[in-house]
């Protein structure tokens, strides 16, 4: 490209910009490795935990989700590389990013709140709201990369966490969480990767 | 009265990574003379003239024990970049009458 052209008008100046812009247009920088790690890390820890608790009555079911703390390690080691390749960052990578991290920070909080708040019977209660919570990061997600699985994804989840609240055998209530990893991150993620790959 | 075009901005490399760096967070050198098939040389002083006006700012690092410069449009290059867009418009609208 030229640096000083003495022919360049205005008509062209736009053309460049345009061009340009459409150059710098995001990509599928997401190869949905996130959406399948987490996807199936969580499908198989609510499957267990729904063993433990429905066929050996198990008091500390719950501990299954200590694992994820190693998967949140691999993630960071995951990420950190991510990001060292990464020759460009665009805004949706740093809202989507934003998102995320609201997520991880609501789940916690959650987590304690829920525990501080409701004397005993919380586990009665945490399926349906760590599913409506579970919906927003994935629809937002699918909103910003206008992505239509994670926006069906995202109100599939929604639409979990109503129908949970109507099952009253709350061990049963766990089995939803397995569905709306499929119907939000594993299948999502499955297309994702296609279509990164296909781009 | 026309508004007169940024001499900084109506230049055609000075453009096109403004207009780059106008659509993404930051980005890095490489990424910029990808995009705008520029010779390392030439962008290299291109960059520096448009950092020297205060337009972009510059951040040299290391990264995995090689320098790396990431570019970033600073607010001085956004206003830059708006007032040179509505100066082409001026100038487009004068030409259709």
């Amino acid at each position: 490209m030229d640096n000083n052209n003495p022919d360049f008008d205005p008509q062209q100046s736009l053309q460049l910009i345009e061009s340009m812009i459409n150059r710098a247009k995001d990509k599928f920088a997401e190869g949905g490795f996130m959406y399948l790690l987490w996807g199936w890390a969580v499908f198989f820890l609510s499957l267990t935990q729904f063993v433990l608790l429905h066929f050996f009555q198990y008091t500390y079911h719950y501990i299954v989700w200590m694992f994820c703390w190693v998967i949140v390690i691999y993630q960071l080691v995951h990420m950190r590389k991510k990001y060292r390749k990464q020759k460009v960052r665009t805004y949706t990578d740093y809202i989507i990013g934003y998102i995320w991290l609201t997520f991880v920070v609501l789940i916690f909080l959650l987590g304690f709140l829920i525990g501080r708040l409701t004397s005993g019977e919380y586990y009665t209660h945490i399926v349906p709201i760590v599913l409506a919570l579970y919906g927003m990061p994935i629809f937002l997600t699918g909103i910003i990369m206008r992505f239509k699985p994670l926006i069906i994804g995202g109100i599939g989840c929604w639409l979990l966490c109503v129908i949970t609240t109507f099952i009253i055998n709350y061990d049963y209530q766990f089995l939803m969480i397995p569905l709306a990893m499929l119907i939000a991150w594993i299948i999502p993620g499955y297309l994702l990767r296609a279509k990164y790959k296909s781009q | 009265m026309f508004q007169e075009l940024d001499p900084i901005l109506h230049s055609q490399l000075r453009l096109a990574i403004m207009s780059l760096l106008i659509s993404v967070k930051e980005a890095e050198f490489t990424f910029i003379k990808e995009k705008t098939n520029a010779t390392a040389g030439n962008l290299s002083v291109q960059v520096q003239k448009l950092k020297e006006v205060g337009y972009i700012e510059v951040i040299k690092e290391f990264k995995d024990n090689y320098p790396n410069t990431t570019c970033k449009i600073t607010k001085q290059g956004i206003a830059a970049f708006e007032d040179y867009v509505k100066a082409l418009q001026q100038y487009l609208q004068m030409g259709q009458k």
